[in-house]
């Protein structure tokens, strides 16, 4: 009943941060974003032309009252229909995000495991050698352009002029295998480069745990390696990773990756944010905006309930 | 089973399952494709139409995947070089009066739309003339978003107060009627030599009226039109057809198409002669903006079937620029073609600005005509060729292009000629110095391209000793707001690439019609009475010696008046696989080329 208080306490208090998020947005969007006027116009237009376009896009409404028609839009979740293509937003996100969703995912969670678990035998060898090997690797992840991972990886793994093992692009799913097929690359591109982030954020978290009292005591006291790392530190580190990882979710449900879909031709939630962007289809946009910073204010609410669960002496006040 | 494997069993199926979504479509089609008996050609574009509605079809890419799912009355031939109109949907040329005023076009009989549940009892109707009207009609229509009038804005009798009353569809428009069932009525203001080639577009597309009006503007996602292909999945990645089964059964005659076998004879499209289009079952056309992925994608050998090759792979390709010939291993693996654009690359000076080109002070504006000249004689064609291009670019003098009939390959060369000295000189001789010689902003999209042509400019113009920093460049986020810009004339200086609507010089001369000045395409504002009064005199004219003559005329006038630094028309080089009986072409024809695509054997490789 505590947590049901807290989340709809938690929830109205998220209430100004959405509407701080989509006014800034907003303003962005309608002062400094790109005007579609002149892409929709055709050649030689007239000023009576111009001045058509801008009425049909709305642009020539006063700001509050296309903001409010925001708001309205944004609690029915109904965004209108998209200026560039004609079709529903709704239908655009609805098909794309869990394109998006189906292709990250992997990549997210791998990236993450497998970050705590260098993390955790890096900080455990600290200044040996396999710490350096670890920090090293995490090095080249991090310099290395992800547009070059990606067509590193995708000339190794699936061009002609390497393995030939996997599509070059394309995403014609409907089985597991067609998934593992299209997923697989990317995957591993974005597991390459999070590694990098991941690993060296989480190995600082878990250094700085290591040399808590606690876990000199516990080490004291001769407990296995394993249920030092798991039970005293990995535990005792939950909090940071947890927030790193919950606020990372948002954006990779709603923006997804635009290198990745671009270059892999996977239809998703990126290219049409970013097709939006450069265009300045605003329905997307204010769609996108809008969702991520609803997204944002459960995320904090899931985190704090998360940070609860594992360490007790959180309250939810 | 164990609880870690059951849980990853079921976010396996989660994320499969997400994955497929609304694309279970395009899947079941990519499904059948790859079976021997489905004929499938997997195309590319280097870009993504934003729509397929025929009335914002208003770029390269758009006009291609509308050419594929509705009629138009009339297309290109599909080898015929020059380009030549031919009837489409059109049972043949159109009647023209003996004035030219008066165009009566008919249309065959027994054409049908796709079925679609926007027809009563969800059965394609046949497409009769009333729905050219309709679709026309619609571009003068502010609801439907259009982009096309401007190819008839006053021309047709009628059409422009139409919409100034309100554009209600059940007023009739005095100058575009359907008389019969099949047969439409043109009556133009005054004479139109161009009208045919804009029946030719994607703008002028044929779509069903109930169809706009049950999907609204949805109806730019939701195709339903009478050509070769019918659309059945369409995302921002690429776009999947399948064959109309009720198109026109209609045998090609390759010889009335152009055929010419000396230059075409490899490219196999014999094999269709006197067989109806289109041939294949299913056509994909990717969009690929990544020139790395699009070229990874062509060679891997089971991805797309055909590209427009990426400029950085010409290295890779050809064994030879002069005469352009592939390496042996590429033309054992691949077709390949080349040809050199419709369009032209240039840099235009925008006239508007005191500073450099019109000016009260009739000294001040001879002296900016000198430094114009000046910076014209910097430009070094031959570098930026070489740079950019490959070094297969065509230069040439003035604004009408090598890919029109009106082309003067005897013009001198010297306004496309570097000379440094005559530059340095001209400054000099004008007074013009580094203290007083103005500062020029160059306006340009955002991308690193973009930028090494600024920088290259500014390089050109740093050896007639023009200051580094009075050469400014402006940089736009998005195309739209430097559209933006341009159409407001504020830019001095404009970097742009123009590609043709249609192969008359018309098209690139407009661009210096003072009455199309901003916000129109006439961005460098460009006014000489003479030359407006040339273009109006040739605008109603047919093609002609004479009609040539005055073209020629004002070309050489732009030349003189140094408004413009031009130009180039890039060669683009087309790569297909072996087993693809194709003659690929971007330029005016199109994504008409698409229907006759074939493949050897009969059979998807």
């Amino acid at each position: 009943m505590d947590v049901l208080k807290y989340a709809i306490r938690k929830l109205i208090g998220g209430i100004p941060l959405v509407l701080g998020v989509t006014f800034v947005s907003f303003v962005l969007m309608v002062y400094f974003g790109p005007d579609l006027t002149f892409e929709m116009l055709g050649k030689n237009a007239t000023p009576e032309q111009i001045a058509e376009v801008r009425k049909e896009l709305g642009y020539d409404r006063p700001f509050l009252a296309r903001y409010a028609e925001y708001l309205k839009e944004l609690a029915t979740l109904d965004f209108g229909l998209s200026d560039s293509s004609g079709e529903p937003v709704s239908a655009m996100l609805s098909r794309s995000i869990p394109i998006s969703l189906a292709l990250v995912t992997p990549g997210f969670i791998l990236g993450n495991l497998l970050g705590v678990l260098l993390a955790l035998v890096a900080a455990y060898h600290r200044s040996g050698w396999i710490d350096k090997a670890i920090m090293g690797f995490s090095v080249v992840g991090m310099s290395i352009s992800f547009l070059i991972v990606i067509i590193a990886f995708q000339i190794l793994l699936s061009s002609s002029y390497g393995l030939n093992l996997f599509p070059v692009r394309g995403w014609n799913v409907h089985s597991f295998y067609d998934y593992v097929m299209y997923v697989t690359v990317p995957t591993l591109a974005s597991v390459f480069v999070a590694l990098g982030y991941n690993t060296r954020f989480y190995r600082a978290v878990i250094v700085e745990e290591m040399t808590r009292d606690h876990v000199r005591t516990a080490r004291a006291f001769g407990i296995r390696p394993g249920k030092l790392l798991y039970k005293h530190i990995l535990k005792n580190s939950a909090i940071p990773i947890i927030t790193r990882i919950m606020f990372s979710i948002p954006l990779v449900i709603v923006s997804g990756s635009l290198l990745i879909e671009s270059y892999f031709g996977i239809p998703g939630v990126g290219k049409v944010t970013f097709d939006a962007i450069t265009s300045g289809d605003q329905p997307v946009l204010k769609a996108v905006v809008g969702l991520t910073a609803v997204l944002f204010v459960v995320t904090l609410l899931v985190t704090d309930i998360l940070y609860r669960a594992v360490d007790p002496r959180v309250s939810l006040k | 089973m164990p609880p870690s494997l059951r849980l990853l069993l079921l976010v396996s199926t989660f994320l499969t399952l997400a994955g497929c979504g609304e694309e279970q479509q395009a899947v079941a089609a990519s499904d059948d494709a790859v079976s021997p008996e489905i004929k499938l050609f997997r195309s590319s574009m280097d870009g993504a139409p934003s729509t397929i509605d025929p009335v914002q079809a208003s770029n390269v890419y758009a006009n291609a995947v509308v050419l594929n799912a509705y009629d138009t009355l009339y297309r290109f031939k599909y080898l015929a070089r020059p380009y030549e109109v031919t009837p489409n949907l059109a049972n043949g040329m159109p009647e023209i009066s003996a004035d030219g005023l008066v165009y009566r076009i008919r249309i065959k009989q027994g054409v049908h739309f796709i079925d679609d549940p926007a027809f009563e009892g969800g059965i394609g109707r046949e497409v009769v003339a009333e729905d050219f009207v309709y679709s026309i009609k619609r571009q003068f229509d502010t609801k439907q978003r259009p982009r096309g009038a401007w190819l008839w804005q006053g021309r047709i009798v009628g059409l422009d107060a139409w919409k100034d009353a309100g554009s209600n569809y059940d007023e009739p428009v005095e100058g575009l009627r359907a008389l019969d069932r099949h047969t439409i009525e043109f009556r133009l203001v005054k004479p139109y030599p161009q009208l045919v080639y804009t029946l030719a577009q994607g703008y002028a597309a044929i779509v069903p009226r109930e169809a706009v009006e049950t999907y609204g503007r949805e109806f730019g996602s939701r195709p339903v039109g009478s050509g070769p292909f019918k659309v059945i999945s369409y995302d921002s990645a690429r776009i999947v057809y399948e064959k109309n089964l009720k198109f026109r059964q209609e045998p090609v005659d390759i010889w009335a198409e152009g055929y010419d076998p000396d230059t075409q004879a490899h490219t196999g499209v014999e094999a269709i002669h006197e067989r109806s289009p289109p041939f294949i079952d299913r056509l994909e056309i990717n969009f690929i903006s990544e020139n790395a992925a699009r070229w990874n994608s062509f060679t891997k050998g089971n991805e797309i079937q055909y590209l427009s090759v990426p400029n950085e792979q010409y290295d890779n390709i050809l064994a030879s620029k002069d005469p352009i010939v592939a390496k042996p291993e590429i033309s054992e693996k691949y077709h390949m073609r080349h040809s050199v654009e419709s369009g032209f690359v240039f840099t235009s000076f925008n006239m508007d600005f005191p500073t450099i080109g019109y000016n009260d002070d009739p000294e001040q504006e001879r002296r900016n005509k000198a430094l114009r000249c000046a910076i014209i004689k910097a430009f070094d064609w031959a570098r930026r060729n070489e740079s950019f291009y490959f070094g297969l670019g065509r230069v040439f003098p003035g604004i009408i292009t090598p890919a029109v009939p009106e082309f003067d390959a005897d013009l001198s060369e010297d306004s496309i000629t570097l000379d440094i000295d005559g530059a340095k000189k001209l400054l000099a001789d004008n007074g013009w110095n580094e203290d007083n010689i103005p500062e020029i902003v160059y306006g340009t999209t955002a991308g690193v391209i973009q930028r090494m042509f600024f920088e290259q400019f500014r390089g050109f113009m740093k050896k007639i000793d023009y200051p580094s920093d009075k050469v400014v460049l402006k940089q736009y986020a998005t195309f739209g707001d430097f559209v933006k810009d341009t159409s407001n004339s504020r830019l001095p200086i404009i970097g742009k690439g123009w590609t043709l609507d249609y192969p008359d010089a018309e098209n690139t001369l407009q661009l210096f019609y003072g009455p199309n000045g901003s916000p129109g395409s006439n961005d460098a504002n460009y006014k000489n009475p003479e030359y407006d009064r040339l273009y109006e005199q040739s605008a109603v004219m047919l093609p002609s010696p004479e009609r040539t003559e005055i073209y020629r005329r004002m070309n050489q006038m732009v030349i003189d008046d140094c408004v413009v630094i031009s130009g180039l028309s890039r060669t683009r080089i087309y790569l297909w696989h072996k087993d693809v009986i194709a003659m690929p072409d971007r330029e005016i024809v199109s994504g008409f080329f698409l229907r006759f695509v074939d493949l050897v054997d009969g059979k998807n490789s």
